[in-house]
């Protein structure tokens, strides 16, 4: 399983990713944290995380939230980049700054732009696998800042979630699944986006490579490949 | 937050002026057109509530009246289309009971933002016998000067008046209202040095000070930054070969205050600049005010004479808060926010936030938001809910294995029921319940789910899911049991 993902990790290429609000697919499994993006600027404090398991959506709604408020994109290692003048300079440009991966940054590179933002009264949005209190901040100010923000989970997909997930993949490579494919996956898949993900991504290489179409049994079987136990069909 | 119009700086608006050069509006037509949006947004405030006002209406702009159209700047697209959508006929109902002429609100999206001008970018208002004071950071550069001023202004909510005072933070609170109410620095007081541990009120003793003094004396020349941003002006001015500039910041200042002064320790150069901006203010017998984390003898990296002339003065320290002093700072911010928060989870929160009054505040502030947010009441198991991140120790990833012995310990039937192939009810509910919480506590799919449950098929895993999710909605206790078992489960 784990090299069979390994690859399809990097068979990224023909996926367009489209991260713009109408794309996002809202469900229970999201929807608080959607309230909290669509409830900017109104939040209470100058940071907000959201976190949550790979692939459940965090990145997209860090990008709509970006798109709203017109913030910086970056990542936790691109701070890692920048100097404490640097820094400044981003905060008085952007005032507002999307950090995903927030967990790769640097302490004090992420303290210093908390600080920085907040003075200007802009704000941060991070995202990560775990939230703030967890992360085992050494540097007692930015663990204080960041565990008195907001923290917002959002949950593995449940099955709506999941589906749409599956019926957008297939759309994003424009592979035409069989009527009940979806359902078929769902009730039977590990169930999160990154497994959803690599999945497709099987499909694809299989239905191209064997000249088939992506129906049930083309589905048991490359579940049945991906897993090492026993799929029941 | 200027209800002033833009000053045209920008090319958009210059082009725009120039559309409207033939139609030339007069300074007494601005006016009153400015008079007319003040009298708009009164209203709108009464009615939308302070808070909503500022959040949408804070940055908007006036633009100008053209053929009947207002023009109004909003900064971002979200607040435009947000204020167009929810606001616009209220406010061209409003304009148009103060203008009958106006016909149309249009709501824009303000051109890039333009530098901001010097005597803008100060807080406090230029005091004219000290021009040094007044516009020394334009000439530091623009990397770090520009609009540093305006973030080394307190913010408006740091006051005595809002500082709750107890027993762990009395001494520092009497310290810095004597230095707010002295007319001129005591030796022996000078400098006031507070410290005490992350997040208790350093700062907003440091700020309340400030806004005392201004209070008091509006004239009184008051700076007031972090160490941090000492550092960051004095390595810039030294990059850019003007510590000319840098110096005269502080030539005038009556009274200078410097927050988390432990970020210097170590930095050598910064430091011996701080000691003689430090020395040559004493000197001339001007308050220093300074906090830290640690006392002037735990400065390890600090020089020697350093560490004994930051403890010559008076040293006062905030301690630990206490369970009567969380507490009644959670009823003093929830009066003030004038939001009714039951005893019982301000009661819960002083309990167990206990870290430090940033965290404590930050709990009651998320807690009080999620209430608005989705409209629930406030509860304690509400705040248990908002707060888990905090609360639990880390989130544990959850195993069919536990959930199968909680459940069963739970429901008091014997772990082996959960594979067991017996079909009566007593049993079987339980295990439904286990398969429900399996599905969605874990990630891992139907089938895997299925083989763990003595071998059962994927549907019968489904059919478990539906079941215990009918029985959610029509069987109050199933929903108790599950929702128990889930936050046990999570720890």
């Amino acid at each position: 399983m784990a090299e069979a993902r390994r690859q399809l990790t990097l068979d990224v290429g023909h996926r367009t990713e489209t991260w713009s609000r109408a794309d996002f697919v809202e469900s229970p499994a999201n929807r608080e944290a959607l309230g909290w993006i669509e409830r900017w600027p109104d939040w209470p404090a100058p940071a907000l995380t959201l976190y949550g398991p790979p692939g459940c959506g965090r990145t997209h709604l860090g990008r709509v939230w970006a798109a709203r408020a017109e913030a910086e994109t970056m990542t936790g290692t691109d701070i890692a980049a920048l100097d404490v003048a640097a820094l400044a300079e981003l905060a008085s440009r952007a005032r507002r700054v999307f950090i995903d991966d927030a967990r790769l940054a640097p302490e004090r590179g992420l303290f210093h732009l908390y600080n920085l933002l907040r003075e200007r009264g802009g704000h941060l949005l991070l995202a990560a696998d775990r939230p703030p209190a967890q992360w085992e901040i050494r540097l007692p100010d930015l663990a204080s800042r960041l565990r008195a923000s907001p923290a917002i989970a959002i949950d593995p997909p449940d099955d709506e979630l999941l589906g749409s997930i599956l019926l957008k993949l297939f759309a994003d490579r424009q592979l035409h699944a069989a009527p009940g494919v979806i359902a078929y996956l769902v009730s039977r898949m590990e169930r999160s986006a990154d497994a959803a993900r690599g999945l497709v991504a099987a499909l694809d290489r299989r239905a191209l490579t064997e000249g088939r179409e992506i129906d049930r049994r083309l589905c048991a079987d490359v579940l049945g490949g991906l897993s090492n136990e026993p799929v029941d069909r | 937050m200027s209800r002033a119009p833009r000053g045209g700086g920008t090319q958009d608006r210059q082009s725009e002026i120039v559309v409207f050069a033939g139609r030339d509006m007069e300074e007494q037509g601005r006016r009153e057109l400015e008079g007319q949006w003040g009298r708009v947004c009164d209203r709108l405030r009464k009615e939308i509530g302070d808070k909503a006002f500022k959040t949408w209406f804070g940055e908007v702009e006036l633009g100008e009246l053209k053929l009947g159209k207002i023009r109004l700047y909003a900064p971002t697209r979200f607040v435009r289309d947000w204020v167009g959508r929810h606001y616009g006929d209220r406010v061209l109902a409003y304009w148009q009971s103060v203008n009958v002429e106006v016909k149309n609100v249009e709501v824009n999206l303000v051109p890039p933002p333009t530098p901001r001008r010097p005597n803008e970018i100060i807080a406090v208002p230029p005091v004219p016998s000290s021009p040094g004071y007044a516009q020394p950071m334009p000439r530091l550069g623009p990397a770090i000067g520009r609009g540093d001023e305006v973030v080394q202004a307190p913010e408006g909510r740091y006051t005595f008046a809002n500082f709750v005072v107890g027993k762990p933070n009395e001494f520092a609170y009497a310290a810095a209202r004597n230095i707010a109410e002295q007319d001129r620095p005591l030796p022996e007081r000078n400098p006031l040095y507070i410290f005490g541990g992350v997040g208790l009120g350093k700062t907003h003793l440091m700020h309340a000070i400030w806004h005392a003094l201004r209070e008091r004396d509006p004239r009184t020349r008051v700076l007031y930054l972090t160490a941090e941003s000492f550092v960051n002006k004095f390595i810039h001015a030294l990059r850019t070969k003007n510590t000319g500039a840098f110096k005269e910041m502080f030539r005038n200042v009556d009274v200078l205050m410097v927050d988390d002064v432990q970020f210097i320790c170590g930095k050598e150069t910064s430091q011996d600049e701080f000691f003689f901006t430090f020395n040559s203010l004493v000197e001339q017998n001007k308050q220093i005010v300074l906090s830290s984390e640690k006392p002037p003898s735990e400065l390890h990296d600090l020089e020697e004479r350093m560490r004994s002339r930051l403890g010559s003065g008076l040293v006062a320290d905030i301690h630990a808060s206490t369970y009567e002093l969380r507490l009644s700072i959670l009823q003093s911010r929830a009066e003030a926010a004038r939001v009714p928060v039951p005893a019982a989870v301000l009661e819960f929160l002083a309990h167990k936030i206990n870290t430090n009054i940033r965290e404590l505040e930050g709990a009651l502030n998320r807690v009080v938001a999620h209430g608005q947010l989705i409209g629930r009441e406030i509860t304690v198991e509400m705040a248990q809910d908002v707060l888990h991140d905090l609360l639990r120790q880390a989130d544990r990833k959850v195993t069919v294995d536990e959930i199968q012995q909680r459940v069963s310990s739970y429901y008091n039937i014997k772990l082996a029921e959960m594979s067991s192939p017996r079909r009566a009810r007593a049993v079987a509910r339980p295990r439904q319940v286990a398969m429900y919480l399996a599905k969605q506590l874990t990630t891992l799919s139907l089938p895997q789910i299925g083989k763990r449950f003595g071998n059962r098929d994927h549907t019968t895993v489904m059919h478990a899911v539906r079941k215990i999710e009918e029985l959610k909605v029509s069987d109050n206790s199933i929903a108790e049991d599950v929702e128990l078992l889930k936050r046990q489960l999570q720890g």
